[in-house]
């Protein structure tokens, strides 16, 4: 993918994660996806609960979500495993809604939220014990 | 590692393949290797790929058809350019869901 074609994705969803929030956009949710999560994707609550099934969370476990938008799913698998998250996406709105996310969902101890691009991100290797991301590559 | 990724189905002949690149999403077109394969050559084992695109095309049903249902509400709160582009998206990648030229499937990998 081009610098330019890059610039123009990064553009568009940065433009889409700045709307706010609406009661037929969470009903629309709602019905795509379970749930009202932040999500503007294909991934479903059912899905989500299958990345719990197969990945073995915990509280003692950090899993990392790469490209998170608003922190879905990273947040809801931290919500319900328990486990340390970090949450990452490159448009600054999306990573603003996460973090506000994170605190009211009570889970700001746990979960942060870092601005970053999934081909450069600033880890150490091995930081993680889990690794999603859904749609995003 | 577990993530679920849209993909072109493999062997489309040139055309084919080249609508699947405009009505997928934006990064559907940046690899040219299969997801099992990329992940074998990065040192993964364990590789399983479960397909889910039957649920992928529910999915994109969905938002389509809420989005439809509601046209007036979310015109007035996100603007017509938004209704209609998220509308176009979707008018482009269901007929290529269910023409099978676009998949999705969640992969489960382990590191070595």
């Amino acid at each position: 993918m081009t610098g330019k074609r890059q610039e123009e994705i990064l553009k568009r969803f940065t433009d889409r994660y700045s709307l706010g929030a609406s009661s037929a956009l969470n009903a629309v949710e709602t019905e795509a996806i379970g749930a009202v999560v932040g999500a503007n994707g294909y991934t479903t609550v059912a899905q989500a609960e299958q990345l719990l099934e197969v990945l073995d969370l915990n509280p003692s476990t950090w899993l990392l979500d790469i490209g998170a938008g608003r922190g879905w799913p990273g947040l809801y698998l931290s919500e319900r495993s328990e486990c340390c998250a970090v949450v990452t996406d490159i448009p600054r709105p999306a990573i603003a809604a996460a973090h506000a996310r994170a605190e009211e969902l009570g889970l700001a101890g746990r979960c942060h939220s870092v601005l970053a691009s999934g081909s450069a991100l600033p880890f150490r290797s091995a930081s993680f014990d889990a690794v999603v991301h859904t749609d995003t590559l | 590692m577990a993530y679920y990724n849209i993909f072109i189905a493999p062997g489309l002949p040139r055309h084919l393949h080249r609508r699947a690149l405009r009505a997928g999403p934006s990064a559907v077109g940046s690899r040219g290797i299969s997801q099992v394969e990329l992940l074998t050559r990065a040192g993964f084992q364990s590789v399983v790929e479960t397909d889910l695109t039957e649920d992928f095309l529910i999915t994109a049903r969905a938002w389509f058809e809420g989005r439809e249902a509601r046209e007036s509400e979310l015109r007035t709160s996100f603007g017509d350019s938004w209704f209609e582009d998220r509308q176009a998206d979707s008018r482009a990648m269901i007929p290529a869901i269910e023409e099978g030229l676009l998949r999705r499937s969640l992969f489960v990998a382990k590191a070595m």
